[in-house]
């Protein structure tokens, strides 16, 4: 059909008008109000007046049960708590970047050195939390950067091999047992770049934090290797149960202690290895954002979630480490025993996330990209 | 009478909501195609490194054929499934023809997610298909290999997608005059021979509207995939979604989605020029 002139010129003018808000929505979009790199000053504690939430709080799907902040609950009954939920670290990440509104935020520690660099929290007084001296100096000073503490650590565990110990002839004891052979299809990899590549290049020798590119490509093909062996990627903590129950999996890698626990629970017979390379352990916990409405009532939430009882809540309800010792007289002691959690030692068998730099973030991401895109 | 001020108002609002929410979307990422970051400082730097990154990257643009492959097999076989009941629907249904089409329609109300676990409960190494093998001595143990692999995926959506592919055969099949049937019966045709002078050709607007239907989404799924597709079932959306959201290299998925997306216009123009593109709009 014909298309007259007058259409032309309309169809041209909407092409070209696009561009022009495309090209400037960098500048449109609400950015941090600090500066993009690295911070010289840090960002002041802003005194709020506001008493009156809602306190917001960016959190994992699953923290939000108010047993987890009760003392809070009790000494705010009018005061609402908002939850924004995220599945990924890096979710919460890229929210905070792009400006949204949050009080509190809940990464784990492989991120925090992330969040501080990029203004996105401020530093916190521990003095204004009374059950700071309860919390593990070890897991403290993991959230301390650059002299200042801006992340207080909440829970802890392991990642290990969940392995059920019915189907496999002998109970593995090394990360390195997952490629063999006699496990063909029975072996569910985390679908996360960080934890394969870290478990990998244990397996290997290498160290993960430090690798020169020909070991990135030696973790990258040794993962290659290993899709022969395995059923399926688990992406949701709620599949290995599944999957692990059915039978169809007999090792599930980088399984946390939530898992192991619900299938003993289930009558299962599983057991969590600790592999001879040691497990992997991960603490999160909460910083305060840089961009805060809500400073004191933020610190009263927090207050209330290291408190004994919270942490003891947490430990029982998934079998996770509680940050605070005072807790452990409250934990149930079945889980203290099967995790090992009042030992102190266990932490050095134990080879924790490091911090990442963006490059390392980057690296782990794409090796793990080449692996699941090769044929 | 259609004058130029009263096409402008009645086109005026959907032209703008096109160009709000869907044209200015696509050129905001067309744009961040050339940055070389998500977020600030990287974000303003202009550069070609991520053409690069995708044209020299060999495993990407191979997942990109396979998905193709698998979009491809998902709608031949919804072509297949449903032409039939298209068919008898608009021929032999008769006072039936609502209910039935109705019935057809219902389960594409219930949740998508609901639908394809309901297939992981079937294809499972426990599940229904497996069981009813093991009983009937087709296999002697419980069989991995329906699920987690692409041939779930590409029946996991073949059903998912049936219902959808049915309905523009059934319009274009309900469209053809029953007096040129007649009249191919009276000039000594026989049945089949009718169908396939007369029916099938003037029901290919319908059959192509239907393909597209399902290809066109089906070449971007990846959460289907991701509950079904196991290892080697990987399609090229699970990468897109793992650079926007796990990755966080913004640009980079906006290439890849942007391939995709040319790729899947040429495939229309060269489609559309065997078949007139308003016949697929009379649905």
């Amino acid at each position: 059909m014909k298309v007259s002139c007058f259409e032309r010129l309309l169809a041209l003018g909407i092409i070209v008008s696009l561009f022009i808000p495309a090209c400037g929505g960098g500048a449109t979009s609400p950015e941090p109000t600090q500066a993009a790199s690295p911070p010289t000053t840090l960002p002041e504690v802003k005194p709020t007046m506001a008493s009156t939430g809602p306190v917001t709080v960016l959190e994992w799907s699953g923290y939000e049960l108010q047993e987890f902040w009760q003392p809070f609950a009790d000494a705010h009954p009018d005061t609402t708590v908002d939850f924004s939920f995220f599945a990924e670290d890096a979710e919460a990440f890229a929210k905070l970047q792009t400006g949204f509104q949050a009080d509190l935020v809940h990464p784990c520690n492989s991120w925090w050195k992330l969040y501080a660099e990029n203004g996105l929290v401020q530093p916190i007084d521990t003095s204004r939390l009374k059950n700071w001296s309860g919390i593990i100096e070890v897991l403290a000073e993991e959230g301390q950067i650059d002299g200042k503490q801006y992340f207080i650590p909440w829970d802890w565990g392991y990642e290990s091999i969940l392995v059920r110990t019915d189907k496999v002839k002998e109970v593995p004891d090394s990360w390195a047992d997952l490629w063999d052979p006699q496990y063909a299809g029975h072996v569910s990899l985390w679908d996360s770049g960080e934890s394969n590549f870290i478990m990998t290049a244990l397996s290997l020798g290498i160290s993960p934090w430090q690798a020169t590119p020909e070991q990135q490509k030696q973790v990258e093909e040794k993962l290659i290797e290993i899709k022969p062996n395995l059923l399926t990627y688990w992406v949701d903590f709620t599949e290995i149960p599944q999957i692990v129950g059915s039978g169809e999996a007999w090792l599930v890698a980088n399984a946390w202690p939530d898992a192991y626990t619900t299938l003993l629970a289930e009558g299962v017979p599983v057991e969590y290895i600790e592999p001879k390379e040691g497990r992997l352990g991960w603490v999160c916990g909460y910083g305060i954002s840089s961009q805060a409405q809500h400073v004191d009532l933020a610190y009263e939430y927090l207050d209330a979630l290291i408190a004994p009882q919270s942490m003891a809540n947490l430990a029982n309800g998934y079998s996770y480490g509680a940050a605070n010792v005072e807790a452990l007289p409250l934990i149930n002691p079945d889980y203290i025993q099967a995790l090992q959690l009042d030992q102190p030692d266990v932490m050095n068998r134990t080879v924790f996330f490091q911090a990442l730099t963006e490059e390392q973030r980057q690296i782990f991401t794409s090796v793990w990209d080449a692996v699941k895109a090769a044929p | 009478m259609y004058t130029r001020s009263r096409v402008a108002v009645l086109m005026g609002p959907p032209v703008l909501w096109l160009a709000l929410l869907f044209l200015l979307p696509m050129a905001i990422m067309a744009v961040f195609t050339f940055r070389a970051g998500t977020f600030p400082p990287e974000r303003d730097v202009f550069t070609f490194e991520h053409y690069r990154e995708f044209l020299g990257n060999t495993p990407f643009q191979w997942l990109l054929w396979r998905s193709a492959l698998v979009a491809l097999a998902t709608s031949v076989l919804s072509l297949i499934f449903a032409y039939p009941i298209a068919y008898f629907l608009a021929f032999r249904a008769g006072a039936m023809q609502m209910t039935l089409l109705t019935i057809l329609i219902v389960p594409a109300w219930t949740s998508y997610l609901l639908r394809i676990l309901a297939w992981k409960l079937i294809l499972g190494a426990n599940g229904l298909l497996s069981s009813f093998l093991l009983s009937i001595g087709l296999i002697e143990e419980g069989s991995r290999f329906l699920l987690y692999s692409p041939s779930a995926v590409v029946v996991t959506l073949v059903y998912v997608w049936i219902p959808f592919v049915t309905l523009p055969i059934f319009s274009a099949l309900q469209r053809i005059d029953r007096s040129l049937l007649e009249a191919a019966t009276d000039l000594g045709c026989a049945g089949w021979e009718a169908f396939l002078r007369i029916t099938l050709p003037l029901s290919l607007p319908g059959v192509a509207a239907g393909f597209f239907f399902v290809f066109i989404p089906t070449l971007g799924e990846w959460v289907t995939p991701s509950l079904v597709g196991g290892v080697n079932g990987v399609m090229y959306g699970n990468l897109i979604q793992d650079q926007f959201v796990r990755a966080l290299n913004w640009p980079l998925g906006s290439l890849m989605s942007l391939v995709m997306l040319v790729l899947v216009v040429i495939q229309i123009v060269l489609f559309s020029r065997i078949i007139r593109l308003s016949d697929l709009a009379g649905i």
